[in-house]
Order: C-alpha cells, then structure tokens, then sequence
C-alpha cells in the first residue's frame, strides 16, 4: 500500500521535474551554441592561461612589412633550429562536427558514452568534448544519424553534422596538436611538472647539496612562418629529494625558535612544491602558522582531519602531528564556472621542494655543480633533440597515436638560413676599431685609447673600514695608474675611514658628503647585503650622489689592475662619462627601454624602470624608475616618465625627438596582449601631452629573452653556436608577428641563447634589415661591459635600476640622479 | 513528506558506477544523499579495509573499469603486483596513465615495491599470469556475464586463478523496490540482478566445488525497518584446500595460457632494485662526506692550530658516549656550543686509523671509514644494512672514490681551493693591448632615413649610400 501510494506521487513530481528539465535544456543549448564562437580545446575541458600569446595579430596592421618582413645585410649562414616539423599528407584538414542529441543530454560525460558507443561509425581517432567531434575523416554524409538506447529502452537519436573543415594551421588544430602531444610525453614515461616533461628514470644527482636534476623537455607546436612545427627544447628540474619538513627542521636548527618563522616564510614563500600523493604542482603563498595536520577540513559531507585523510586515502602515515601547513591560493576556477576552491592546505611532510631558492642561486658552489650537469654544448644538444624524436617515433604507442591522425614528425632537426651581421666599429673619441667577432669584447682593444669624455671628478671620497686600509691605499694607486690612459681625470679622494656596522658607516657618510661631493667610492669589507643597502639608501635617495661600492674580497693584488680599470670606468660613467659609441644612421631619434622587477619583499609590488637616450650617440641617458602601487598597471608610472623623458631630451637637444623606438623587456608569456592593446596607447597618449603638432614616429618592440628556440651554426662539418651577430628572420618566426631573432652576445660553454625581438607597433616606416642593426648596434651600447651583451642597452640599463630599487633601495630614486647611470 | 520524496525520486537509480545512461546528470549528484559516502565508494572502502587486515601481495581486479579502485589501491604499501582485467579496452586506454607512479615516488624510494600491470580480456578466459593471487576483486562484474556464462566465470576465478581470498560484489535485487523510480535492471547491461538466496546459493555452489568457504556481507543499509539486506551484496570467499592449487608465480610452462593481452605495466621505484638503492647510498654517502668536509675546512680555517684529526677523536668518542649520532650532530649546528668544550678538552690519545672508524685527514684528503658511515649515519645504515653490503653498492658506484682496500671514502680536501685559483687567473688579464686601430675618416656613412617606408607611396625609396 505504502509503496503503491509513493509511486502515484512520484509520477506527479516526475512531470513536473521535467518541466524543468525542458527550461533547464534551452539554456543549456544556447551556452553551446554560443561555445562555437571560440573554439578551444583543453585536456580536461578547463580554461587555461594562453602561454603562446596566440591570437595577436601585429603585423597586418604595419604596411611596410605586409610582404616581406626580412632583413639583407650580412654574410648568410646555415643554421639548424630546435624545431621539429609536423608533417601530414597535403590535404589533411580535421573535421569538426556538431553533435546534437535527442532527447538532449546535459552529462558531458553520458554524451561521451553515448558517442564513443559509434567506433564502428566513427572510427577509433576521436576527440570529442561534449558538443563538438572532431575526426580525422569525412563521414559519409553531411548528416549522419547514430541511434542508442538508454537504460530506459528509451531511444536517443544523435545527429552528427559536419560544420567545418579545419586546415592544418587553424586554431583549433594547434591546440589539438599540443593535446596529443602532451599525450605523447606521458606515454613516453615523462613526468609532468609544471608545463614541462621530465625524465625521473635517469636523474642527475648533486649529493653534497641533496639536489637531484631531471632532464626534461619544453616543447610548443605552433604555425610557425611557413609550416607547422614542434619547437623542442632541453630543460633541467632540480628537485630536492628532503620533504619541506625536514628543510624547516634545518631552518628551525638554524636559527633557533626566535628566528624561525621569519626564515620560514623568507625562503619557503614563492617555493613550488610537489605533493606526495598527486602529480600537482603548488605555490607556497603562506604558512599557516595555527594549522596542525589535526586540523580538519571538509571532505562531501563529513569533516576529516588530515592526518586521518592521508592514512585512508594515500596510507601516507604523518608523524610530526605538530609541523605547520603550507597554504597555496589555487587560481583554478571551480568546477563548470562556480566559486574558485578555497587555499590548498598543504602537509610539508608530504611535499617536496622544488627548484632553487634565491640563496642557492647565489651560492657559487652549488651553482658550479649544477652547471657542470645543466649546460649541455651545441652538438650534445643538439644530439638530444634528435634522439628524442626518435624516440617518439621507436614508440610504438606513441606513434600509434600520431598515426591514427595521420600526422608524424620529421627526423631531423629544422634547417634554416641566418645572416650574420658585420662587426660594429667601435668609436672612441677620434680612434675606432674593430673586435674579435668570435668573442664579441673589446676589453683589449680599448686599453691606452681615452674614452670620448669623462668629467673630472675633483672631489670624490674614499671609504673603508680600517682593516682594509691597505686595500684602500693600492686601489687608489692603481686606480692612478689606470685612469690617466682612459682620459678620466682622477683628483686625490679624501680617504675616511669607518667601522664595520650600518650605523657608523651611515654616520661616516653623513659627516663627509657634501653638496658638491661628485663621487663616493665604499670598500665594503664583506658581500653583506644591509652595508651596500645602507650606502645606497642614502646616496641615492636621501643625499644624492653617485656612489661605487667595491667589496673587499675582489681587491686581490693579482687582479687589481683589471678591478681598477673597471672601477675607473664605471665611476666616470656614473657622474656622467661617455665612454664609446657606435655609427646610429639616424637622426633626432629616442631609444626606450623599459624593463620590471617584482619585488618580493614589498610585499610582491612591481617596479618599473624606463630608461631612454639624450643624445646622437646612445652615450647619455635618462633613467626614471616608479614603484607600481596596488592594483595600478606598471604602464601608468611609466607614462609620466616617458614625458620626463621627452622634457629632458628636449633640454639636451633643444627639440623633441622625430622617432621613438621603445624596447619592452620583461613581458611573460601570454602578457603581449596587455602591451598591444594597453601599453602602445598609453605610450601614444603620453607623447600626445605634448602637444597637437608633436607626432613623432613610433616604434615599439616587445624584447624576450627567455625563449626555448636556439640555433646550431654547421661550419666545417661541426655544430658550434652561430657568432655574434647572426640575425632570424624566417622559418621560426610568426607569421602573424613583425618578429626577428639576434644572436648578439658569445658564449664560451654551453649553448648560445638568443634574443627575441617583436615589433608590435610601428609608424617608422624603417627597413627591417634596419630595425634589426639598430637593435644589434644597441647590444654594443652597454658601459658596464666591453663588449656586446644579450639585449639592448636600454633594456640592460633599465633591468639594472629596477633591480637595485627592488633589491635594495625599496623607494624611488631621487630626481637629481635622473641624468646619470648612477645605478650600474 | 515532500521534500524527501522529492529527494528521494530523484535519485534514480543510479547505484553503480558502470551505470552511464540517464536523462540528467543531476540524479547522480542527488545519490550522494541517500548513500553516504556513495555507493561505489564504500565498496571500493570495503576492498581497502579487507586489504589493510587482510594485507595481500599480489591483487587482481577483474572488471576493473575506469581504474578508480586500483588508483586507490596503489597507495596501498602492502601490495606488490596490481593487475587490472577488463574487457573495455578504450575504457582501459584512456585511464593507463593514472596509474603512473607519482613524481615524488622517484625522489624518495621505499623499500616497498610496487608493479601495476593492465590487461584487455575476458574474465571467462584463462590468463596464467593472473594465477596464484593472493585476492582477487571483481566489484559488480558478474550481472554484466550472462547467466550461462557465470559457471565459467565460477571455473577460471576459483578453478584456474585459484587465490587466497576472493571479493564479489553484485547489485541486491530484494532492495531494489526501495530504489524509486526504478523498473527493471540497475543499469541496461545487467544481463540479472540476484536476490540474497540466488547469490547465496551461486556462492554455496562455488565454494563446494573449488573448495573455499564463504562469508556475506554488503555495502549500503536499508532504511530501518526494512529486511532486505544491503543494497550491493558482497561474498567474501577463503580457500580451504590447498592441494590441487599451485601457489606459485605463473611461471612460463608450455601449457599455460595467454589470452589477455598486456596494455600497460609500469614498475614503481624502490629500493630492493639494486641501482635504485646504489643511487639514493650514494647521494646520501657523498652528501655526509661533503658535510663532513665543509665541517672540517670550516674548523681549519677558523683556527689554524687546531688538529683535525685530534678534535674528530675525540668529538667521536663523546658523541659514542653519549649515544648521540654524527648524523643529529651535523644537522643540528647549534649544539655546537656545547659540544666545543668536549673535543678541546681530553681524548687526544687517539690515533686515528680505519679500524678505529673515525674520519682521519690524509695528504690532504679525508678518509671516512665505511665503518663509520655505517654506525653514525642511520640513514646509511637502514640503507646498506652492513659494511659489507655498503662497500660492495658503493664499488660499483664511479662517483665515490673508495681506498684501495674499500674500506673508507676519500674526500680530497684540496679541490675547492683549485678552482679559486683557477677563477682568479681567468680574471687576470695578460698580455697587452695592440688591436688595430683606425682613423675614423674615409669611412662609409649611412643615412638611413632616406631608406624609410613612405606611407604616401607604396614603394620604398631605394639607397643612395653616401661615401
């Protein structure tokens, strides 16, 4: 009876239900339909940052380099790149279909079943992801109707309509590809660790720093200039085979319990970890100093500690039931657009470490045996990459899923042809010479030669603390010595002597610099970081004058000779020197380089440096540095200094700059978009302050340096690293994109990197074989350094001031300094 | 009243995780509610408990499906082989590479050991390599064969595989009139669904004739009140007889037989591999003699009068004495205060040798005694078991340089002060400076604004290049 009674009401409320199941499938198909507009395709269906910066399309929009975007000049050489073509039949294309259900099904996961029923039909290639199916082949019919039953014997009629034939290079088809390749890496054995693969069969080990070293690879395919193609690089993880637990147990050891949680959160903060019982990556974003694994949390509808979560689920035992948890704020949004998930609590005893923290990365020691493992010489590499494809292919799984594609990868690594731009001449004063171009340094070359003008520096102070007063009394010697012959004139410092804390030598500065000190020269007794941050702070903003620190250490009578010219050198830029020159063919022009630092300690605020040419001769330059301020976009600050900028080029030359080449380093991947569409208009605006009439030509150029693509030169029969100077313009260029590569700095071991170069705006109407030797010509422009660095001057410069003001000043320099590269 | 009918109704009946066919997805959603946790959970629950008392080496799951048991199966330490059927082998396919060993099982090895293998096939065909389990799982498969096919079924799990333990699970059809909405089967493929009797009766049937005993039990109560048993009926099957049952690892004899075919194996890192275990003493020895060294550079730089040698006896014999090891020593700086006053005080008579154990200083090497390594460093100790076992890992191992007579680890000392030097002369520049120089007159000047783009005429000016 009962049970009679409860099925009559059941009916009642299953009409009703569907009722609202109708209203609930109207809103559903029109989220679909309105999916097709912009197709993308993830692993699992999430919404993932654009890492590739696709979709920016710059070089339709630059006439002038509509048809060919290449340079001429230099002598042509034969390059091979780490690429790697994607090779299909020339009609391949990949069929999309819409799938559409009747009666329609919400489950994306019951539209999988019910679709995968079909292999006979559709064929075992398939991916489909809920309203859209995507095969290798052209089905019959334009429509083709499957039928299934439901559990229900109730019949479900699926209608597959072709909707597009997708070429090889569209969208969607490059998303796929890097689908099936990630899928590729994992069959392969590979762990995936962050965005990359790595090999844990074979890793190296760097025992006396319990550092182990996986070798990996970083790998895109993307439509590169003329053909698909899998760009393929070596990377190395360091991972650290302690848990996070035993490195807070050395931390705690130490430095006792006072000092504890401030290292904790020092060194872990910013750390990724791996957990122990999924293949996730975390941030540590904080500590949770009142958390215990005894803490419980909310697991469906129960609550469970995570100790007791962690022995049902993973039988990972936690013994330490007093350690503390890692937070990490996960950025993923919540399933099917809901809230984004609360923090990750994390166990460090079931976390592992991985990468380098800052303080590894500047012991020298570790640094040495990891490069001894990490650095691998061209041909080594290039040995690899081949291997690893070959790889793929001896894979029987793997290429069993490229086949079912119909798609392979080529054997042999990408050849391409590059150009190697001729040696710069070096000008200084009425002398000029030529360098090695091999070595790409005239260090040598410079001695005995005056540079083109150094004020003299009449009053200027010598400090040092009184163990190091001999050190003081051969630097000056030698400093003497050296000065004269590079045409810097040195008077006699007032030599002061101070004692070995922050506030005597604060106090000693305070005491003697005064308002027409030109220079102050600081040997600092040791490499600790609160001395030279003390001399900066003050000099550079409180009192400012340029100063020069020197530590003690680097002093050694075997070398002071060196030590001394750099020093010279370096003071006489800083107060104003010129000290060389390359021949710039044009005229009233403003080079920018803008560069940003992220400032961890300042509680992660950014700091932007704009750095941007006075002169003909790329040998004076204006600096402006701005702290970026809560939720304030770095361009902002940059605005005002950008029109600074112009205000004191036109206090040097009397007018304001016909062109303005702007060169923008430190965007991270998938942050071109913001500079396109935000960056070039605020940089439009600011010039526009100065007035209707003022419309100088416009260049700006997006400046990367860490890329995965390198080149091998093949010179008689051998694979070595391409000289300085070798310029890309094809094959492993955008096509979208007005972009080059340069390789303007030598290395001496390992692999050259080379430097990407994006023009993402320009209204100079200048040749890209110009745009390319400008950009190489300003390599050679970097006082700090004989000889051609891996960037533009500009750019260098601006990293330099970003990264002082962020590691060690924290404040805005003073604007007395603005004129001077007080910062190198 | 209304409400939970509601609830209630719109759990349909959705009890099995095979069970993919349904009008909305918010029914599997609601299930929570009335099985908490939901069903297939607690009988993946009920195989975990069984295998945490039970503790099994080698697990075969027929019917493995998507996997989600043995992915939480292969946490579990006991196990050593963990083998999936099924007969899905795009299901199979698609779910292999969850079964991978996570990142963190290469950083920290165990000594526990750990092989997943997957198989397509049938489980009414006969495979030798999954004779000889010690459980087998077959978590609602049987309603799936016909029933004509279940004596095969019964044959090839208790008749061929022969195990120590079986575990059956199948859908209880007594409760499903207390699943609403329900007509017919739990799910479309159910070829039957068995009341308690006819599971009862199969099971009888089974264990008469293989010759195990049986207990039942299941997953997921009835409300109270109603006596139809659990909603998923589960058999747990013991063998009893032992003698017509080959308890040994499938061995390749020509009369076996190798039906399924092997979609994937992978072996889990551990250290009874011998170069897993080589490779983790290594790091581990070579760390402690660096740490060793650092300890002992640190001291001679410090104090130049100090002998090494001397302080190190002595420090050994305190740090014996008081039943502390090198290793909580070394780790914990900070104790050093109080240890400093022991090793400048007595104990020099010591003159350091291999057979005393204790790091000496040699030509400027240091020599730290396997014997050493073993009794102070417990991490080396659980590792190598012996100094025996420990020289003979570490002989083959090219990056430990061993003294002639393997007892002792050589440290050369020297190293570090190699490279300094080195690094100071490639600073130091010789020679002297004769580049060739020119005048800066009679050279070719560029003008490179008479080459730019000219927005009013399409076609570049060409260069007129001044010299």
């Amino acid at each position: 009876m009962g049970a009679h009674h409860t099925l009559s009401k059941m009916c009642q409320v299953l009409k009703l239900y569907c009722l609202w199941i109708n209203v609930g499938i109207f809103l559903i198909v029109s989220q679909i339909s309105a999916g097709f507009q912009q197709v993308k395709l993830g692993e699992r269906g999430g919404r993932r940052r654009d890492f590739n910066d696709a979709g920016i399309y710059t070089r339709q929009a630059m006439v002038h380099v509509k048809d060919s975007k290449s340079g001429t000049s230099g002598k042509p050489i034969s390059l091979s790149s780490n690429f790697f073509r994607l090779l299909s039949c020339p009609q391949w294309v990949l069929y999309q279909y819409h799938i559409k259900f009747e009666p329609p099904m919400e489950s994306r996961r019951l539209r999988s079943a019910l679709i995968y029923q079909h292999e006979q039909t559709l064929g075992k290639a398939k991916i489909f992801d809920g309203g859209m199916l995507f095969l290798p082949i052209r089905l019959a019919q334009k429509e083709t109707i499957l039928h299934s039953e439901t559990r229900n014997k109730e019949a479900v009629k699926i209608t597959v309509t072709l909707t597009n034939e997708l070429p090889p290079s569209s969208p969607v088809c490059i998303q796929f590809y890097n689908l099936i390749l990630r899928k590729i890496l994992k069959l392969l054995h590979l762990q995936q660790i962050g965005r990359n693969y790595y090999n844990p069969h074979d890793p190296l080990n760097i025992p006396q720093h319990k550092l182990k070293i996986w070798p990996g690879y970083v790998t895109t395919i993307l439509h590169y200039e003329s053909s698909i193609m899998m760009c393929i690089d070596i990377s190395h993880k360091v991972l650290r085979s302690n848990t996070v637990l035993d490195f807070m147990t050395n931390l705690r050891a130490q430095y006792g319990d006072h000092r504890f949680a401030d290292m904790c959160t020092k060194e872990l903060v910013g750390c990724i970890v791996l957990t122990k019982y999924n293949n996730k990556t975390y941030r540590v974003d904080d500590i949770a100093w009142d958390h215990t694994p005894n803490n419980t949390f909310v697991k469906g509808d129960t609550t469970i500690s995570f100790k007791k979560y962690f022995k049902d689920y993973h039988d990972s035992d936690i013994y330490d039931d007093n350690q503390v948890l890692l937070v990490s704020h996960v950025k993923k949004m919540g399933p099917a657009g809901g809230p984004p998930p609360g923090p990750a609590m994390l166990v460090p005893e079931l976390c592992h470490l991985t990468g380098l923290t800052d303080k590894m990365r500047a012991d020298y020691n570790i640094m040495r045996d990891m490069l001894k493992h990490t650095k691998l010489e061209p041909d080594a590499r290039e040995r690899r990459l081949t291997r690893f494809v070959n790889s793929i292919r001896e894979k029987p799984d793997a290429q069993a899923e490229l086949d079912q594609w119909g798609l392979c990868f080529d054997k042999q690594l990408a050849k391409l042809s590059g150009r190697v731009l001729a040696v710069e001449r070096i000008y200084q004063g009425s002398k000029s010479f030529d360098y090695d171009l091999w070595k790409a340094d005239w260090s040598r070359e410079m001695r005995g030669n005056p540079v083109i003008s150094s004020p003299e520096i009449k009053k200027w102070f010598l400090f040092h603390t009184r163990q190091n007063g001999n050190d003081a009394h051969s630097l000056l010697e030698s400093l003497q010595r050296v000065s004269s012959p590079l045409g810097i004139h040195l008077h006699k410092p007032v030599l002061v002597s101070y004692d070995d804390f922050p506030e005597s030598l604060l106090k000693a500065l305070k005491q003697n610099v005064g308002p027409d000190t030109q220079m102050v020269a600081v040997i600092l007794p040791s490499n600790r970081k609160d001395r030279y941050e003390c001399v900066k702070k003050y000099l550079c903003v409180d009192f400012p004058v340029p100063s020069q620190c020197v530590v003690s250490r680097t002093l050694k009578p075997k070398s002071l000779m060196t030590v001394a010219t750099k020093l010279a050198l370096q003071m006489a830029c800083k107060v104003g020197g010129e000290l060389w020159s390359v021949e710039i063919p044009l005229k009233q022009l403003m080079v920018v380089g803008i560069d940003c630092y992220h400032d961890t300690s300042a509680g992660k605020r950014s700091i932007g440096a704009l750095v941007a040419s006075l002169n003909q001769t790329m040998t004076r330059w204006f600096s402006k540095c701005v702290l970026q301020h809560k939720g304030q976009e770095i361009m902002d600050g940059l605005k005002m200094a950008l029109a600074g900028a112009l205000k004191d080029y036109h206090k040097f030359n009397n007018c304001l700059p016909s062109r303005i080449i702007v060169y923008r380093d430190g965007v991270g991947d998938g942050q071109l978009h913001s500079v396109v569409n935000f960056e070039v208009a605020q940089i439009l605006e600011s010039i526009k302050t100065f007035g209707e009439g003022y419309e100088p030509k416009l260049s700006v150029v997006v400046v990367t340096k860490r890329i995965s693509c390198r080149f091998f030169a093949h010179i008689n029969g051998s694979v070595s690293n391409p000289p300085p100077g070798t310029v890309v313009d094809t094959e492993v260029t955008r096509p979208e994109w007005y972009d080059f590569y340069i390789v303007s700095q030598a290395v001496h071991n390992g692999s050259v990197s080379p430097t990407h170069y994006n023009v993402v705006y320009d209204t100079s109407g200048l040749k890209p074989d110009h745009m390319q030797r400008l950009t190489y010509k300003l390599c050679h422009m970097y006082f700090n350094w004989q000889g051609i660095i891996r960037v533009p001057a500009p750019c260098m410069y601006a990293h330099k001031l970003a990264f002082l003001v962020g590691q060690s000043i924290h404040k805005e320099p003073n604007t007395k300094l603005d004129d001077y590269l007080f910062y190198l | 009243m209304n409400v939970s009918t509601v609830v209630s109704l719109l759990i349909s009946a959705i009890l099995c995780p095979f069970a993919l066919l349904f009008l909305k997805v918010t029914f599997v959603t609601t299930m929570a509610s009335m099985f908490n946790p939901s069903l297939h959970k607690q009988r993946h629950q009920f195989v975990v408990d069984f295998i945490q008392r039970n503790k099994p080496k080698k697990v075969v799951d027929l019917g493995c499906g998507e996997c989600s048991l043995l992915s939480r199966l292969k946490f579990r330490r006991e196990i050593e082989l963990l083998v999936g059927v099924d007969i899905d082998e795009r299901k199979l396919r698609r779910k292999t590479l969850g079964l991978a060993p996570l990142s963190t099982d290469f950083l920290q090895p165990t000594f526990e050991q750990l092989r997943v293998e997957l198989y397509h096939g049938s489980v009414l065909e006969k495979d030798a390599r999954v004779r000889g389990f010690d459980l087998v799982t077959s978590i609602e498969v049987i309603e799936h064969l016909h029933l004509a096919d279940v004596k095969c079924f019964s044959a090839v799990v208790f008749g061929y595989m022969a195990p120590k333990a079986v575990i059956i699970s199948t859908p209880n059809s007594e409760f499903n009139p207390l699943l609403p909405g329900l007509s017919g089967f739990r799910h479309s493929d159910h070829k039957f669904e068995w009341t308690r009797a006819e599971f009862t009766s199969w099971a009888l049937e089974a264990c008469c004739h293989y010759g195990y005993e049986v207990e039942f039990t299941g997953v997921g109560r009835a409300p109270q009140g109603q006596q139809v048993g659990f909603c998923s009926q589960i058999a747990v099957f013991h063998r009893v007889r032992r003698e017509n049952i080959c308890n040994v690892p499938p061995g390749y004899d020509p009369e076996d037989e190798f039906s399924y075919t092997q979609l994937y194996s992978v072996n889990y890192p551990s250290l009874r591999d011998n170069n897993t275990l080589r490779r983790v003493l290594v790091s581990e020895v070579l760390y402690w003699t660096e740490t060793l060294k650092n300890k002992w550079m640190e001291e001679r730089s410090g104090d130049p009068g100090a002998e090494f040698s001397s302080w190190l006896a002595a420090r050994g014999k305190q740090l014996h004495e008081n039943q502390t090891t090198w290793q909580e020593y070394l780790e914990h700086p900070s104790d050093q205060c109080s240890t400093r006053a022991l090793w400048d005080g007595e104990g020099y008579d010591h003159l350091p040798s291999a057979e005393h154990q204790q790091p000496f200083t040699l030509h400027s090497s240091l020599w730290v005694p396997l014997g050493f390594l073993c009794s102070c460093i417990p991490k080396v100790s659980s590792l190598s078991g012996s100094v025996e076992h420990l020289k003979l890992l570490l002989m083959d191992a090219p990056e430990v340089r061993l003294s002639v007579d393997g007892s002792a680890v050589i440290v050369n000392c020297l190293q570090q002060n190699d490279q300094n030097e080195k690094e100071v002369n490639d600073i130091e520049d010789t020679g002297s400076a004769d580049a060739c120089q020119f005048n800066s007159t009679a050279e070719r000047v560029e003008d490179w604004e008479d080459e730019v783009y000219d927005e009013g005429s399409p076609c570049v000016k060409t260069s007129s290049g001044r010299v």
